[in-house]
Protein backbone atom coordinates (compact mmCIF):
# COMPACT_ATOMS: atom_id res chain seq x y z
CA UNK A 1 0.00 0.00 0.00
CA UNK A 2 1.51 3.31 -1.06
CA UNK A 3 1.99 5.95 1.61
CA UNK A 4 -0.16 8.87 0.27
CA UNK A 5 2.60 11.29 1.21
CA UNK A 6 4.72 9.58 -1.48
CA UNK A 7 2.18 9.83 -4.33
CA UNK A 8 3.77 12.81 -6.01
CA UNK A 9 7.30 11.45 -5.67
CA UNK A 10 6.34 8.06 -7.08
CA UNK A 11 4.46 9.67 -9.97
CA UNK A 12 7.43 11.89 -10.85
CA UNK A 13 9.83 8.96 -10.68
CA UNK A 14 7.64 6.83 -12.96
CA UNK A 15 7.33 9.73 -15.41
CA UNK A 16 11.13 9.80 -15.53
CA UNK A 17 10.98 13.46 -14.53
CA UNK A 18 14.16 13.70 -12.50
CA UNK A 19 13.87 17.43 -11.78
CA UNK A 20 10.34 17.08 -10.35
CA UNK A 21 11.33 13.97 -8.39
CA UNK A 22 14.30 15.76 -6.88
CA UNK A 23 12.18 18.77 -5.92
CA UNK A 24 9.58 16.54 -4.29
CA UNK A 25 12.23 14.56 -2.38
CA UNK A 26 13.65 17.83 -1.04
CA UNK A 27 10.16 18.93 -0.01
CA UNK A 28 9.58 15.63 1.81
CA UNK A 29 12.89 15.92 3.65
CA UNK A 30 12.09 19.50 4.63
CA UNK A 31 8.73 18.35 5.99
CA UNK A 32 10.59 16.04 8.37
CA UNK A 33 10.56 12.63 6.63
CA UNK A 34 13.68 10.54 7.15
CA UNK A 35 15.85 9.67 4.16
CA UNK A 36 15.38 6.00 4.85
CA UNK A 37 11.60 6.35 4.74
CA UNK A 38 11.79 8.15 1.38
CA UNK A 39 13.88 5.27 0.03
CA UNK A 40 11.70 2.47 1.35
CA UNK A 41 8.29 4.05 0.76
CA UNK A 42 9.09 6.23 -2.25
CA UNK A 43 11.93 4.87 -4.39
CA UNK A 44 11.18 1.23 -3.70
CA UNK A 45 7.46 1.72 -4.36
CA UNK A 46 8.27 3.30 -7.73
CA UNK A 47 10.58 0.43 -8.63
CA UNK A 48 7.91 -2.12 -7.69
CA UNK A 49 5.42 -0.40 -9.99
CA UNK A 50 7.97 -0.35 -12.80
CA UNK A 51 8.76 -3.99 -12.19
CA UNK A 52 5.05 -4.89 -12.49
CA UNK A 53 4.85 -2.99 -15.77
CA UNK A 54 8.00 -4.42 -17.34
CA UNK A 55 7.38 -7.79 -18.89
CA UNK A 56 9.97 -9.19 -21.28
CA UNK A 57 8.00 -7.73 -24.19
CA UNK A 58 7.55 -4.27 -22.75
CA UNK A 59 10.93 -3.82 -21.09
CA UNK A 60 12.76 -1.02 -22.87
CA UNK A 61 15.99 0.68 -21.95
CA UNK A 62 14.78 4.22 -22.59
CA UNK A 63 11.96 4.07 -20.08
CA UNK A 64 14.06 2.27 -17.48
CA UNK A 65 16.92 4.74 -17.93
CA UNK A 66 14.65 7.72 -17.39
CA UNK A 67 13.18 6.26 -14.21
CA UNK A 68 16.64 5.13 -13.14
CA UNK A 69 18.07 8.61 -13.66
CA UNK A 70 15.32 10.07 -11.48
CA UNK A 71 15.84 7.43 -8.80
CA UNK A 72 19.61 8.01 -8.82
CA UNK A 73 19.12 11.77 -8.55
CA UNK A 74 16.94 11.33 -5.46
CA UNK A 75 19.25 8.69 -3.94
CA UNK A 76 22.27 10.98 -4.45
CA UNK A 77 20.39 13.84 -2.85
CA UNK A 78 19.50 11.74 0.18
CA UNK A 79 22.89 10.06 0.47
CA UNK A 80 25.58 12.19 -1.21
CA UNK A 81 28.29 9.81 0.04
CA UNK A 82 26.39 6.72 -1.10
CA UNK A 83 23.98 4.55 0.85
CA UNK A 84 25.73 3.55 4.12
CA UNK A 85 26.30 -0.22 4.31
CA UNK A 86 24.45 -0.48 7.60
CA UNK A 87 21.40 1.13 6.08
CA UNK A 88 21.56 -0.46 2.63
CA UNK A 89 19.74 -3.77 2.54
CA UNK A 90 22.74 -5.65 1.16
CA UNK A 91 25.84 -4.99 -0.90
CA UNK A 92 26.42 -6.32 -4.42
CA UNK A 93 29.37 -5.79 -6.73
CA UNK A 94 28.64 -5.48 -10.42
CA UNK A 95 30.85 -5.37 -13.51
CA UNK A 96 31.15 -5.91 -17.22
CA UNK A 97 34.10 -8.26 -17.61
CA UNK A 98 37.40 -7.76 -19.36
CA UNK A 99 36.92 -7.93 -23.13
CA UNK A 100 33.49 -6.32 -23.09
CA UNK A 101 33.19 -2.53 -23.03
CA UNK A 102 29.40 -2.36 -23.33
CA UNK A 103 28.11 -1.30 -19.96
CA UNK A 104 24.58 -0.06 -20.55
CA UNK A 105 23.01 -3.29 -19.31
CA UNK A 106 25.15 -3.17 -16.19
CA UNK A 107 24.14 0.44 -15.57
CA UNK A 108 20.47 -0.46 -15.88
CA UNK A 109 20.81 -3.32 -13.38
CA UNK A 110 22.65 -0.99 -11.00
CA UNK A 111 19.90 1.62 -11.22
CA UNK A 112 17.20 -0.94 -10.52
CA UNK A 113 19.05 -2.31 -7.49
CA UNK A 114 19.80 1.14 -6.05
CA UNK A 115 16.12 1.94 -6.49
CA UNK A 116 15.34 -1.10 -4.37
CA UNK A 117 17.57 0.16 -1.57
CA UNK A 118 20.61 -2.03 -2.17
CA UNK A 119 24.17 -0.80 -2.04
CA UNK A 120 25.85 -1.45 -5.38
CA UNK A 121 29.59 -1.24 -5.96
CA UNK A 122 30.11 -0.61 -9.67
CA UNK A 123 33.46 -1.82 -11.02
CA UNK A 124 32.78 -0.47 -14.50
CA UNK A 125 33.49 -2.17 -17.81
CA UNK A 126 36.42 -4.23 -19.12
CA UNK A 127 36.92 -5.40 -15.51
CA UNK A 128 39.60 -8.05 -14.77
CA UNK A 129 38.46 -11.11 -12.82
CA UNK A 130 40.87 -10.45 -9.94
CA UNK A 131 39.53 -6.92 -9.51
CA UNK A 132 36.00 -8.27 -9.33
CA UNK A 133 36.83 -10.98 -6.80
CA UNK A 134 38.93 -8.67 -4.61
CA UNK A 135 36.17 -6.06 -4.56
CA UNK A 136 33.59 -8.68 -3.55
CA UNK A 137 35.84 -9.66 -0.63
CA UNK A 138 36.66 -6.08 0.39
CA UNK A 139 33.07 -4.86 0.23
CA UNK A 140 31.61 -7.91 2.04
CA UNK A 141 29.31 -8.39 -0.93
CA UNK A 142 26.36 -10.75 -0.71
CA UNK A 143 26.36 -11.38 -4.46
CA UNK A 144 28.43 -10.73 -7.58
CA UNK A 145 26.69 -9.60 -10.76
CA UNK A 146 28.16 -9.73 -14.26
CA UNK A 147 26.63 -8.32 -17.43
CA UNK A 148 27.65 -9.20 -20.99
CA UNK A 149 26.49 -7.96 -24.38
CA UNK A 150 28.86 -9.96 -26.57
CA UNK A 151 29.21 -13.72 -26.75
CA UNK A 152 33.00 -13.60 -26.79
CA UNK A 153 33.00 -12.65 -23.09
CA UNK A 154 31.39 -15.97 -22.11
CA UNK A 155 34.72 -17.77 -21.44
CA UNK A 156 35.51 -15.01 -18.94
CA UNK A 157 32.15 -15.43 -17.23
CA UNK A 158 32.84 -19.13 -16.76
CA UNK A 159 36.02 -18.25 -14.85
CA UNK A 160 34.40 -15.94 -12.30
CA UNK A 161 33.46 -18.73 -9.92
CA UNK A 162 37.08 -19.94 -9.71
CA UNK A 163 38.32 -16.39 -9.11
CA UNK A 164 35.84 -16.00 -6.25
CA UNK A 165 36.83 -19.37 -4.81
CA UNK A 166 40.46 -18.25 -4.78
CA UNK A 167 39.46 -15.27 -2.64
CA UNK A 168 37.69 -17.51 -0.16
CA UNK A 169 34.25 -16.61 -1.48
CA UNK A 170 33.10 -20.09 -2.39
CA UNK A 171 29.53 -19.59 -1.20
CA UNK A 172 28.84 -16.18 -2.71
CA UNK A 173 25.99 -16.02 -5.21
CA UNK A 174 26.84 -15.19 -8.80
CA UNK A 175 24.28 -13.74 -11.23
CA UNK A 176 24.71 -13.14 -14.96
CA UNK A 177 22.63 -11.03 -17.33
CA UNK A 178 22.76 -9.06 -20.57
CA UNK A 179 21.89 -9.72 -24.20
CA UNK A 180 24.55 -12.40 -24.80
CA UNK A 181 24.55 -14.10 -21.43
CA UNK A 182 20.80 -14.49 -21.14
CA UNK A 183 20.79 -16.74 -24.21
CA UNK A 184 22.85 -19.20 -22.21
CA UNK A 185 22.10 -21.15 -19.03
CA UNK A 186 23.33 -21.00 -15.44
CA UNK A 187 24.95 -24.39 -15.90
CA UNK A 188 26.77 -23.42 -19.08
CA UNK A 189 27.99 -20.15 -17.57
CA UNK A 190 28.89 -21.69 -14.19
CA UNK A 191 26.77 -19.15 -12.31
CA UNK A 192 23.84 -19.42 -9.88
CA UNK A 193 21.30 -17.57 -11.95
CA UNK A 194 20.86 -16.04 -15.40
CA UNK A 195 18.57 -13.00 -15.33
CA UNK A 196 16.24 -12.36 -18.27
CA UNK A 197 15.96 -8.66 -17.35
CA UNK A 198 17.31 -6.34 -14.66
CA UNK A 199 14.05 -6.77 -12.75
CA UNK A 200 14.20 -10.53 -13.03
CA UNK A 201 17.70 -10.42 -11.52
CA UNK A 202 16.54 -8.07 -8.78
CA UNK A 203 13.67 -10.43 -7.91
CA UNK A 204 16.12 -13.31 -7.62
CA UNK A 205 18.33 -11.23 -5.33
CA UNK A 206 15.31 -10.12 -3.28
CA UNK A 207 14.49 -13.78 -2.74
CA UNK A 208 18.04 -14.57 -1.67
CA UNK A 209 18.09 -11.71 0.78
CA UNK A 210 14.78 -12.80 2.27
CA UNK A 211 16.21 -16.28 2.84
CA UNK A 212 19.49 -14.96 4.26
CA UNK A 213 19.88 -15.42 8.03
CA UNK B 1 17.44 -22.90 -59.30
CA UNK B 2 20.48 -20.95 -58.14
CA UNK B 3 20.74 -19.17 -54.80
CA UNK B 4 19.60 -15.79 -56.06
CA UNK B 5 16.64 -17.31 -57.93
CA UNK B 6 15.73 -19.21 -54.77
CA UNK B 7 15.71 -16.05 -52.67
CA UNK B 8 13.70 -14.20 -55.34
CA UNK B 9 11.16 -17.02 -55.29
CA UNK B 10 10.92 -16.83 -51.49
CA UNK B 11 10.39 -13.08 -51.76
CA UNK B 12 7.52 -13.65 -54.18
CA UNK B 13 6.03 -16.51 -52.10
CA UNK B 14 6.55 -18.63 -55.24
CA UNK B 15 7.37 -22.36 -55.34
CA UNK B 16 11.03 -23.18 -54.78
CA UNK B 17 13.29 -26.22 -54.70
CA UNK B 18 14.22 -25.79 -51.02
CA UNK B 19 14.18 -23.19 -48.26
CA UNK B 20 16.98 -20.63 -48.76
CA UNK B 21 19.73 -20.73 -46.12
CA UNK B 22 20.90 -17.28 -45.07
CA UNK B 23 23.03 -17.72 -41.93
CA UNK B 24 24.21 -14.32 -40.72
CA UNK B 25 27.91 -15.04 -41.14
CA UNK B 26 30.03 -11.94 -40.79
CA UNK B 27 33.16 -12.17 -38.62
CA UNK B 28 32.83 -15.95 -38.59
CA UNK B 29 34.09 -15.93 -42.17
CA UNK B 30 37.40 -14.51 -40.90
CA UNK B 31 37.68 -17.08 -38.11
CA UNK B 32 36.95 -19.85 -40.59
CA UNK B 33 39.77 -18.63 -42.83
CA UNK B 34 42.21 -18.28 -39.92
CA UNK B 35 42.35 -14.52 -40.42
CA UNK B 36 42.41 -11.96 -37.59
CA UNK B 37 39.02 -10.26 -37.30
CA UNK B 38 40.76 -6.89 -36.99
CA UNK B 39 42.33 -7.41 -40.45
CA UNK B 40 39.12 -8.72 -42.01
CA UNK B 41 37.29 -5.58 -40.92
CA UNK B 42 39.75 -3.21 -42.59
CA UNK B 43 40.57 -4.95 -45.85
CA UNK B 44 37.83 -5.28 -48.44
CA UNK B 45 39.70 -7.78 -50.59
CA UNK B 46 40.36 -10.00 -47.59
CA UNK B 47 36.74 -9.72 -46.47
CA UNK B 48 35.53 -10.79 -49.92
CA UNK B 49 37.95 -13.71 -50.02
CA UNK B 50 36.81 -14.93 -46.60
CA UNK B 51 33.13 -14.60 -47.52
CA UNK B 52 33.74 -16.63 -50.67
CA UNK B 53 35.58 -19.23 -48.59
CA UNK B 54 32.64 -19.51 -46.19
CA UNK B 55 30.25 -19.83 -49.13
CA UNK B 56 32.33 -22.65 -50.56
CA UNK B 57 32.48 -24.37 -47.18
CA UNK B 58 28.79 -24.19 -46.27
CA UNK B 59 26.99 -23.82 -49.61
CA UNK B 60 24.45 -21.33 -48.27
CA UNK B 61 22.64 -18.74 -50.38
CA UNK B 62 24.07 -15.33 -49.48
CA UNK B 63 27.35 -13.48 -48.95
CA UNK B 64 27.65 -10.35 -46.86
CA UNK B 65 29.65 -7.24 -47.68
CA UNK B 66 29.50 -6.20 -44.05
CA UNK B 67 32.20 -5.12 -41.64
CA UNK B 68 30.60 -3.91 -38.38
CA UNK B 69 28.21 -1.28 -37.13
CA UNK B 70 30.99 1.24 -36.46
CA UNK B 71 31.89 1.92 -40.12
CA UNK B 72 29.54 4.87 -40.48
CA UNK B 73 30.35 6.58 -37.18
CA UNK B 74 34.06 6.23 -37.91
CA UNK B 75 33.55 7.76 -41.36
CA UNK B 76 31.73 10.68 -39.75
CA UNK B 77 34.53 11.32 -37.25
CA UNK B 78 34.33 8.95 -34.27
CA UNK B 79 37.57 7.25 -33.20
CA UNK B 80 37.52 3.47 -32.87
CA UNK B 81 39.49 1.04 -30.80
CA UNK B 82 40.37 -2.03 -32.85
CA UNK B 83 41.15 -5.42 -31.36
CA UNK B 84 42.64 -8.45 -33.08
CA UNK B 85 39.79 -10.86 -32.38
CA UNK B 86 36.82 -8.63 -31.62
CA UNK B 87 34.68 -6.06 -33.35
CA UNK B 88 35.84 -2.49 -32.71
CA UNK B 89 34.27 -0.14 -30.20
CA UNK B 90 33.94 3.62 -30.28
CA UNK B 91 36.70 5.23 -28.21
CA UNK B 92 35.51 8.81 -28.75
CA UNK B 93 32.25 9.86 -30.31
CA UNK B 94 31.94 12.20 -33.31
CA UNK B 95 29.37 14.32 -31.51
CA UNK B 96 30.46 15.89 -28.23
CA UNK B 97 27.08 17.60 -28.03
CA UNK B 98 23.84 17.52 -29.98
CA UNK B 99 24.42 20.99 -31.42
CA UNK B 100 27.54 19.80 -33.23
CA UNK B 101 25.48 17.86 -35.77
CA UNK B 102 25.05 20.99 -37.91
CA UNK B 103 28.80 20.99 -38.53
CA UNK B 104 28.95 17.36 -39.66
CA UNK B 105 29.06 16.43 -43.34
CA UNK B 106 27.58 13.26 -44.78
CA UNK B 107 30.68 11.19 -45.58
CA UNK B 108 31.61 10.38 -49.16
CA UNK B 109 31.73 6.55 -49.33
CA UNK B 110 34.46 6.74 -51.98
CA UNK B 111 36.97 8.15 -49.52
CA UNK B 112 35.66 8.13 -45.95
CA UNK B 113 37.14 5.74 -43.39
CA UNK B 114 36.64 2.07 -44.25
CA UNK B 115 33.74 2.71 -46.61
CA UNK B 116 35.92 2.40 -49.75
CA UNK B 117 37.15 -0.99 -48.53
CA UNK B 118 33.58 -2.16 -48.05
CA UNK B 119 32.71 -0.98 -51.57
CA UNK B 120 35.71 -2.89 -52.85
CA UNK B 121 34.45 -6.04 -51.13
CA UNK B 122 31.00 -5.53 -52.66
CA UNK B 123 32.51 -5.18 -56.14
CA UNK B 124 34.67 -8.28 -55.78
CA UNK B 125 31.80 -10.41 -54.47
CA UNK B 126 29.42 -9.34 -57.24
CA UNK B 127 32.16 -9.78 -59.83
CA UNK B 128 32.84 -13.32 -58.64
CA UNK B 129 29.23 -14.40 -58.10
CA UNK B 130 27.28 -12.35 -60.60
CA UNK B 131 23.62 -13.23 -60.25
CA UNK B 132 24.11 -16.71 -58.84
CA UNK B 133 24.23 -15.85 -55.12
CA UNK B 134 22.68 -12.92 -53.28
CA UNK B 135 25.33 -10.29 -52.50
CA UNK B 136 24.05 -8.32 -49.52
CA UNK B 137 25.52 -5.05 -48.36
CA UNK B 138 24.78 -3.59 -44.95
CA UNK B 139 24.22 -0.19 -43.42
CA UNK B 140 23.56 0.93 -39.87
CA UNK B 141 20.00 2.18 -39.50
CA UNK B 142 19.30 5.78 -38.43
CA UNK B 143 18.69 5.00 -34.76
CA UNK B 144 21.79 2.85 -34.46
CA UNK B 145 23.99 5.46 -36.12
CA UNK B 146 22.53 8.18 -33.89
CA UNK B 147 23.49 6.14 -30.82
CA UNK B 148 26.93 5.52 -32.32
CA UNK B 149 27.50 9.24 -32.90
CA UNK B 150 26.70 10.25 -29.32
CA UNK B 151 26.96 7.10 -27.21
CA UNK B 152 23.77 5.21 -26.47
CA UNK B 153 23.07 6.64 -23.02
CA UNK B 154 23.63 10.23 -24.13
CA UNK B 155 21.52 9.63 -27.23
CA UNK B 156 18.60 8.14 -25.32
CA UNK B 157 18.59 10.91 -22.72
CA UNK B 158 18.74 13.48 -25.53
CA UNK B 159 15.78 11.81 -27.26
CA UNK B 160 13.77 12.29 -24.05
CA UNK B 161 15.04 15.72 -22.99
CA UNK B 162 15.43 17.47 -26.33
CA UNK B 163 13.54 15.57 -29.04
CA UNK B 164 13.96 18.33 -31.64
CA UNK B 165 17.77 18.12 -31.44
CA UNK B 166 17.63 14.34 -31.48
CA UNK B 167 15.50 14.39 -34.63
CA UNK B 168 18.16 16.48 -36.38
CA UNK B 169 20.69 13.76 -35.57
CA UNK B 170 18.28 11.10 -36.83
CA UNK B 171 17.86 13.03 -40.09
CA UNK B 172 21.61 13.29 -40.50
CA UNK B 173 21.95 9.57 -39.76
CA UNK B 174 19.30 8.69 -42.34
CA UNK B 175 21.18 10.76 -44.92
CA UNK B 176 24.37 8.80 -44.11
CA UNK B 177 22.49 5.48 -44.43
CA UNK B 178 21.10 6.52 -47.82
CA UNK B 179 24.37 7.72 -49.31
CA UNK B 180 26.32 4.70 -48.07
CA UNK B 181 23.65 2.20 -49.09
CA UNK B 182 23.22 3.68 -52.56
CA UNK B 183 27.01 3.57 -53.01
CA UNK B 184 26.90 -0.13 -52.11
CA UNK B 185 24.22 -0.75 -54.74
CA UNK B 186 26.32 1.08 -57.31
CA UNK B 187 29.32 -1.02 -56.26
CA UNK B 188 27.45 -4.25 -56.92
CA UNK B 189 25.34 -5.44 -53.99
CA UNK B 190 21.88 -6.71 -54.83
CA UNK B 191 20.55 -4.96 -51.74
CA UNK B 192 21.87 -3.29 -48.60
CA UNK B 193 20.42 -4.74 -45.39
CA UNK B 194 19.51 -2.11 -42.82
CA UNK B 195 20.75 -3.20 -39.39
CA UNK B 196 19.15 -1.15 -36.66
CA UNK B 197 19.59 -2.93 -33.32
CA UNK B 198 19.08 0.30 -31.36
CA UNK B 199 15.58 0.54 -32.87
CA UNK B 200 14.61 -2.67 -31.06
CA UNK B 201 11.69 -2.49 -28.63
CA UNK B 202 14.24 -3.68 -26.07
CA UNK B 203 15.80 -0.24 -26.39
CA UNK B 204 12.98 2.15 -27.28
CA UNK B 205 9.21 1.75 -26.91
CA UNK B 206 7.03 0.98 -29.97
CA UNK B 207 5.55 4.49 -30.14
CA UNK B 208 9.09 5.88 -30.39
CA UNK B 209 9.64 3.54 -33.34
CA UNK B 210 6.39 4.60 -34.99
CA UNK B 211 6.78 8.34 -34.52
CA UNK B 212 10.52 8.91 -34.87
CA UNK B 213 12.06 5.95 -36.68
CA UNK B 214 9.42 4.80 -39.14
CA UNK B 215 9.53 8.04 -41.21
CA UNK B 216 13.33 7.82 -41.47
CA UNK B 217 13.27 4.14 -42.41
CA UNK B 218 10.67 4.93 -45.08
CA UNK B 219 13.04 7.54 -46.52
CA UNK B 220 16.00 5.14 -46.48
CA UNK B 221 14.14 2.27 -48.11
CA UNK B 222 12.52 4.50 -50.75
CA UNK B 223 16.00 5.68 -51.74
CA UNK B 224 17.33 2.14 -51.93
CA UNK B 225 14.42 1.04 -54.09
CA UNK B 226 14.94 3.97 -56.42
CA UNK B 227 18.64 3.10 -56.67
CA UNK B 228 17.77 -0.41 -57.81
CA UNK B 229 17.83 -2.57 -54.69
CA UNK B 230 16.41 -6.02 -55.36
CA UNK B 231 14.40 -5.77 -52.12
CA UNK B 232 14.40 -3.93 -48.82
CA UNK B 233 15.61 -5.94 -45.84
CA UNK B 234 15.33 -4.75 -42.24
CA UNK B 235 17.21 -6.52 -39.49
CA UNK B 236 16.26 -5.60 -35.92
CA UNK B 237 16.92 -8.17 -33.21
CA UNK B 238 15.15 -8.63 -29.89
CA UNK B 239 11.46 -8.74 -28.95
CA UNK B 240 10.09 -7.00 -32.06
CA UNK B 241 6.48 -8.28 -32.03
CA UNK B 242 5.17 -4.79 -31.28
CA UNK B 243 7.01 -3.15 -34.18
CA UNK B 244 6.89 -5.82 -36.92
CA UNK B 245 3.43 -4.65 -38.10
CA UNK B 246 4.94 -1.30 -39.12
CA UNK B 247 7.49 -2.87 -41.45
CA UNK B 248 5.33 -2.92 -44.61
CA UNK B 249 4.63 0.78 -44.10
CA UNK B 250 8.39 1.34 -43.92
CA UNK B 251 8.80 -0.36 -47.31
CA UNK B 252 10.28 -3.58 -45.94
CA UNK B 253 10.21 -6.70 -48.16
CA UNK B 254 12.27 -9.00 -45.91
CA UNK B 255 11.84 -8.82 -42.14
CA UNK B 256 14.25 -10.40 -39.70
CA UNK B 257 12.77 -11.79 -36.48
CA UNK B 258 14.67 -12.98 -33.45
CA UNK B 259 14.13 -15.94 -31.14
CA UNK B 260 11.91 -13.84 -28.86
CA UNK B 261 9.14 -13.93 -31.49
CA UNK B 262 7.47 -17.25 -32.21
CA UNK B 263 7.41 -18.02 -35.95
CA UNK B 264 3.62 -18.45 -35.96
CA UNK B 265 3.24 -15.01 -34.41
CA UNK B 266 5.62 -13.46 -36.94
CA UNK B 267 3.48 -15.00 -39.70
CA UNK B 268 0.33 -13.48 -38.21
CA UNK B 269 1.94 -10.07 -37.81
CA UNK B 270 3.41 -10.01 -41.32
CA UNK B 271 1.24 -12.25 -43.51
CA UNK B 272 2.51 -10.88 -46.83
CA UNK B 273 6.15 -10.13 -45.97
CA UNK B 274 9.07 -12.50 -46.46
CA UNK B 275 10.51 -13.39 -43.05
CA UNK B 276 13.98 -14.47 -42.01
CA UNK B 277 14.90 -15.93 -38.65
CA UNK B 278 14.94 -17.00 -35.95
CA UNK B 279 17.46 -19.56 -34.61
CA UNK B 280 19.12 -18.48 -31.38
CA UNK B 281 22.57 -17.09 -32.16
CA UNK B 282 24.35 -18.44 -29.11
CA UNK B 283 23.18 -21.96 -29.92
CA UNK B 284 25.66 -21.94 -32.80
CA UNK B 285 28.38 -21.73 -30.14
CA UNK B 286 26.95 -23.85 -27.33
CA UNK B 287 24.56 -26.40 -28.88
CA UNK B 288 25.28 -29.62 -30.74
CA UNK B 289 24.70 -30.07 -34.50
CA UNK B 290 21.73 -32.39 -33.94
CA UNK B 291 20.05 -29.71 -31.81
CA UNK B 292 20.60 -27.08 -34.51
CA UNK B 293 19.33 -29.50 -37.15
CA UNK B 294 16.18 -30.22 -35.13
CA UNK B 295 15.44 -26.53 -34.48
CA UNK B 296 16.10 -25.63 -38.13
CA UNK B 297 13.89 -28.45 -39.40
CA UNK B 298 11.04 -27.35 -37.12
CA UNK B 299 11.29 -23.83 -38.49
CA UNK B 300 11.38 -24.93 -42.10
CA UNK B 301 8.28 -27.05 -41.51
CA UNK B 302 6.38 -24.14 -39.93
CA UNK B 303 6.84 -22.18 -43.15
CA UNK B 304 6.37 -24.94 -45.73
CA UNK B 305 2.72 -24.16 -46.42
CA UNK B 306 3.10 -20.39 -46.32
CA UNK B 307 6.42 -19.85 -48.14
CA UNK B 308 8.07 -16.44 -47.95
CA UNK B 309 10.83 -17.62 -45.64
CA UNK B 310 14.61 -17.54 -45.42
CA UNK B 311 16.12 -19.75 -42.74
CA UNK B 312 18.45 -17.67 -40.62
CA UNK B 313 19.55 -16.85 -37.13
CA UNK B 314 17.73 -14.10 -35.24
CA UNK B 315 20.95 -12.13 -34.92
CA UNK B 316 24.57 -12.51 -36.03
CA UNK B 317 26.04 -15.99 -35.71
CA UNK B 318 28.98 -15.30 -33.37
CA UNK B 319 32.44 -15.43 -34.94
CA UNK B 320 33.41 -18.26 -32.59
CA UNK B 321 30.46 -20.48 -33.68
CA UNK B 322 31.13 -24.17 -34.34
CA UNK B 323 31.33 -24.77 -38.11
CA UNK B 324 29.48 -28.08 -37.75
CA UNK B 325 26.49 -26.18 -36.34
CA UNK B 326 26.32 -23.88 -39.36
CA UNK B 327 26.66 -26.89 -41.65
CA UNK B 328 23.77 -28.54 -39.78
CA UNK B 329 21.57 -25.51 -40.36
CA UNK B 330 22.30 -25.43 -44.09
CA UNK B 331 21.76 -29.18 -44.35
CA UNK B 332 18.30 -28.79 -42.78
CA UNK B 333 17.35 -26.51 -45.69
CA UNK B 334 18.41 -29.11 -48.20
CA UNK B 335 15.85 -31.47 -46.74
CA UNK B 336 12.96 -29.05 -46.87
Amino acid sequence: MLNPAMNQLVASLLDGDHAAALAEARRLRASGLAAEQIVTEGLEAAMRRLDDKCTVESFNLLEIMLVGRAVSAVANELYPEGVPPAQGRATFVIATLEGDVHDLGKNIAKMVLIGKGYRVVDLGKDCPLATLANAALREHAQAVLVSGLITSVIPQVRKVRAALDECGLAGIKLVAGGAALKQSSAEALNVDYVAETAFDGARYLDGLMREAP
Amino acid sequence: MNSLERIKAALAFAPLDRTPAVPQLFGHAAVLAGVALGDYLRDGSLLARCQLGALQRYGHDVVFAFMDLCVETEAVGSTLQYREHQYPDVASYALASAGDVAALAVPDPAVAGRMPQLLRAAGILRGELGDTVLVAGCVAGPMTLATQLLGIETALYLAADDPASFEKILDFSAAVSIRYGVAQIEAGVHLPIVFDPSASPAVVPPQFFRELLLPRLQRVFAAFRQAGALANWLNIAGPTAATLPYYPEAGVDIANFDYYVEPQRAQQLLPATCLDGNLKSLDFVEAQPEQIAAAATRLVEVFVARGGFLLSSGCEIPPEAKPENIAAMVAACRKG
